[in-house]
């Protein structure tokens, strides 16, 4: 035993070796003096224990620990829709998992393979964008048109005289309304060609309104 | 490494009582292991403990709390420096058990399972605590000043010491707290901490080494000659 050796058994002594240190530290005061100052690390470490009781901690514990178990049949509930499998082993578990990814690829390689090829291979309910153009150019000027129809009626709509007129301008109100929420719809969505003939049916039932109130007024 | 200004003067601070050998004192008989009756009894008590648990017995979590609460409770107030966030950290600790006690296979000791446990829950709680601290813009450093506890024999002592295990790395501090504050053995530790028996053993002499030179008062040159 020398002192090389002390740092050695401070680290991974036998109890062999920690008297063989003691032995030797009697006659080495370096070694009588780190093997002092060692252990009192370990007496020290005594003033870090404190195992006081907390009376109301182990109330809290249960109480959380009850809460939890009472809501776990309906947890249990939720999850045996996924426990259908418990008695296979998991080698054949993952083999039935890699089995399903397969035929699901298969049928969605199958699905997309046998779709209908459309004429012309495009939707025809959508507009191309030459096509919409040419939409969008006659709807403003039909609109524009109609507006024409409208100034002309307006005096009369605005001092409704009879029930008749009375009716016309409420119509034409909600016509009105029915026509900004397509042109909005038609905005975000313009190539819906199915939107454009809604629009295209409100503003021909706004003219056929607008002409009867004219008709109305020559009368 | 300095002292960092927590330099002891041993002989005036500790009552330097004859010990034997190089060991610790151990606090607790339960879980000491070895292949004693009462190694063996503490053993079977282990799990039955732990088959009581999963079967959802509330008692089993009684037993369990009474046997290791108040070290559980005393490691998480050393971990935290809080007595308050250590009674978090246990009561969050037994939910842990609680919802994952299905899938304690006993691979390790059911104790060293809850103390596992309870040492992440514990990281998780300063974890979360730093980052509260980042987004409130408190730059007080990483680790909270412990709060106040019962008086012991040497409160100054205690003190220098909590600071300067608060210098130690995490894994030092973990084997210093778990070996000789708690008095678990290098065994237990190495399943606490997932590392390996001979790692338990480094670590705590390093610890005990950086320990010692952060306590120490400087020394003169010439005091180490062989």
């Amino acid at each position: 035993m020398t002192c090389n050796d002390r740092e050695r058994i401070f680290e991974d002594g036998t109890p062999a070796e920690w008297a063989a240190l003691e032995a030797h530290a009697a006659g080495c005061p370096v070694c009588a003096e780190e093997l002092r100052a060692w252990r009192l690390l370990s007496i020290a470490a005594q003033e870090l224990r404190d195992y006081s009781e907390s009376p109301a901690l182990w109330t809290r514990i249960e109480r959380v620990l009850a809460v939890e178990t009472a809501a776990k049949p309906q947890l249990a509930e939720r999850r045996r829709w996924f426990t259908f499998l418990p008695g296979i082993p998991l080698g054949w578990q993952t083999a039935l998992a890699g089995a399903l990814v397969l035929v699901l690829t298969i049928s969605a390689g199958w699905i997309y393979l046998r779709r209908p090829v459309r004429e012309g291979g495009t939707d025809k309910s959508l507009l191309k964008s030459a096509a919409l153009k040419e939409v969008e150019t006659a709807q403003a000027a039909y609109v524009q048109a109609i507006d024409k129809l409208a100034a002309e009626a307006k005096p009369e709509l605005e001092n409704s005289s009879t029930p008749l007129l009375a009716n016309y301008h409420e119509k034409l109100l909600v016509l009105d309304s029915a026509i900004a929420d397509l042109r909005e719809q038609a905005g975000t969505n313009p190539s819906n060609a199915q939107l454009r003939y809604q629009l295209l049916a409100m503003y021909q039932e706004k003219q056929r309104t607008l002409e009867e109130v004219l008709e109305a007024k020559q009368q | 490494m300095g002292t960092m200004g927590l330099a002891l003067p041993w002989e005036a601070r500790i009552t330097s009582a004859p010990r034997e050998r190089g060991t610790r004192v151990e606090p607790f008989q339960h879980f000491s292991g070895g292949t004693s009756p009462a190694a063996r009894e503490a053993t079977n008590e282990d799990a039955t403990l732990a088959a009581a648990c999963q079967s959802g017995d509330l008692r089993a979590y009684e037993r369990l709390y009474v046997l290791h609460g108040a070290r559980m409770k005393n490691l998480a107030r050393n971990l935290l420096g809080s007595p308050v966030d250590a009674e978090d950290a246990v009561q969050e600790t037994f939910l842990k058990i609680q919802r994952s006690v299905a899938s304690f296979r006993g691979q390790s000791s059911f104790v060293t399972w809850t103390y596992r446990i309870l040492i992440n829950t514990c990281y998780d709680a300063r974890r979360s605590r730093l980052r509260k601290k980042e987004i409130a813009n408190d730059d007080s450093g990483e680790d909270p000043r412990p709060e106040p506890r019962a008086p012991g024999a040497h409160p100054s002592l205690r003190m220098a010491l909590e600071r300067a295990l608060a210098a130690l790395t995490r894994h030092q501090r973990d084997v210093f707290l778990l070996y000789e504050v708690e008095g678990f053995r290098h065994a237990q530790i190495a399943g606490m901490l997932e590392i390996t028996e001979t790692a338990s053993k480094n670590t705590l002499f390093q610890a005990k080494k950086n320990l010692r030179q952060m306590l120490e008062p400087p020394r003169s040159s010439g005091a180490e000659a062989r």
